[in-house]
């Protein structure tokens, strides 16, 4: 971790916050209940809530086991980490579309995905691990969703498609996970990361390749790694541009043009970066690129 | 194809939505026009539904929601169906009080006074469909997936 000390704004700062655990967050599910519903039976409970500055269907959570909520078992809230609710802001589907969620399971963002088009429309979800295919369906079902198909490919050589959007959430290291899960940070090193690099570009280029001209391609993971992220993004500048990223009430640092002495291709500071000591979150990593 | 290839190859196969339709209505009372906008595909003995408009050509897994199990007599509506068509149902409906309902969640059997026909019921609390319940002689058996009962101490 220490590997980050330049990269990372007001370093110990960083540090301090790591051993603070987060709240649960939520995600209304407005394909079953209306928001305002919701906030009224979560108060008829008594649970403590309130809402993100930055998105409106997003919730921090003061009670224990949510999942165990009533609301949570029918499918009217999803318990879902704050900053993974940015990458489908981005993605910014439209209801008729036809979106590909190449690395899906356990559907988080694909349901969100979901919600925001209205159950109208087409969502790819691709999830080749059999057992993690369970959890994808069973959560679009207990959501109610009604315009997703599973498909279980490798996501580097999905066969086909034009899309209009595509969403590349990829497996990673999760260094930003360590105040859910302590020890991620202290067991990474820049090895994994390059092996995890390899698989992370193939899926990268295969999505810009099935988007279609004009297509967006949003690029997320939950690490810091800059070989996980920015060296992975810089591989497909050929065929795609970068978009700058900006959400009001949320405060990201500009993606890392310079890594171990070596600068970077393309503007690669438009991708954005969240850190948890700055707005008390895990840490996240996204790159929003319009296909050529 | 023919119909019965399905049920041996395991690949999806349209199906005509006033057929499913049709099964819901008679039991459920529910419109066929609830049905509209959505496509139907039976694999082996589950069908199905899905609202778009028109599938790429991959090898699918899963195609939109699994709404009915046609393998017993009679076929069986899946809890997460239910929870959304079940709100258009107009017979066989049990409705809860909140001491049946935790019962219903938490996966129980329970007694109701009512006149229905036997066979899968909407259970509903406060208007709400909670999900699928199985109707014999005064007892309604909650049908609800293990992962989305309620555990009994919460
Ligand atoms: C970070 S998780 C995705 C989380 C998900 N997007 C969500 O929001 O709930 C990454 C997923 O990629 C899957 N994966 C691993 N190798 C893959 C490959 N070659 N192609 C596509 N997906 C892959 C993993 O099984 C894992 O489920």
């Amino acid at each position: 971790m220490e590997r980050y000390k330049d990269i990372i704004p007001n370093f110990e700062a960083f540090k301090a916050v790591l051993h603070r655990p987060l709240f649960d967050c939520c995600r209304i599910n407005t394909l079953k209940i209306e928001r305002a519903k919701l906030l009224e039976r979560l108060d008829e409970k008594g649970v403590g809530w309130r809402i993100f500055d930055w998105y409106p269907f997003g919730l921090k959570l003061d009670v224990q086991s949510p999942g165990k909520l009533l609301e949570s078992l029918l499918g009217y809230i999803h318990i879902q980490e704050e900053l993974s609710m940015v990458p489908p802001l981005l993605l910014d589907p439209r209801p008729g579309e036809v979106v590909l969620d190449l690395c899906a399971s356990p559907g988080s963002k694909t349901t969100q995905i979901s919600q925001m088009m209205n159950n109208k429309g087409l969502i790819i979800a691709n999830e080749p691990s059999l057992s993690r295919v369970t959890p994808l369906r069973s959560n679009c079902e207990r959501l109610g969703v009604l315009n997703v198909a599973i498909t279980r490919y490798d996501g580097r050589n999905f066969p086909r498609g034009s899309f209009d959007r595509v969403l590349v959430d990829a497996p990673c290291s999760s260094e930003g996970r360590e105040r859910r899960g302590p020890g991620v940070l202290s067991r990474s090193n820049r090895k994994r990361s390059l092996d995890l690099q390899k698989l992370q570009i193939g899926l990268l280029k295969s999505a810009t390749r099935l988007a279609k001209p004009k297509g967006v391609v949003i690029y997320s993971t939950c690490t810091y790694a800059p070989e996980e992220n920015e060296l992975v993004v810089e591989k497909v500048l050929d065929d795609a541009r970068l978009e700058r990223i900006s959400i009001s009430g949320l405060k990201e640092c500009p993606g890392i043009t310079e890594w171990n002495g070596e600068t970077m291709k393309g503007d690669l500071s438009k991708c954005a970066r969240y850190y948890p000591h700055i707005n008390d979150t895990g840490g996240f990593f996204v790159a929003k690129l319009i296909k050529n | 194809m023919s119909p019965s290839l399905s049920r041996i190859r395991n690949v999806f196969e349209p199906m005509n939505s006033s057929e499913v339709a049709g099964l819901w209505q008679s039991r459920f009372g529910i419109p066929e026009k609830a049905f509209a906008g959505y496509r139907f595909f039976r694999k082996a003995q589950s069908v199905w539904m899905i609202s778009a408009s028109e599938l790429p050509n991959l090898s699918y897994e899963a195609l939109g929601m699994r709404i009915m199990n046609l393998k017993d007599r009679p076929w069986k509506p899946t809890t997460c169906a239910l929870q959304i068509l079940g709100k258009h149902a107009t017979k066989n409906l049990v409705h809860l009080n909140e001491t049946q309902a935790t019962t219903f969640l938490e996966g129980k059997s329970l007694p109701v006074d009512t006149n229905l026909e036997p066979g899968y019921v909407v259970v509903l609390y406060r208007e709400e469909v909670l999900g699928c319940g199985l109707y014999s002689r005064g007892i309604v058996v909650s049908q609800l997936p293990k992962e989305r009962r309620m555990t009994s101490c919460s």
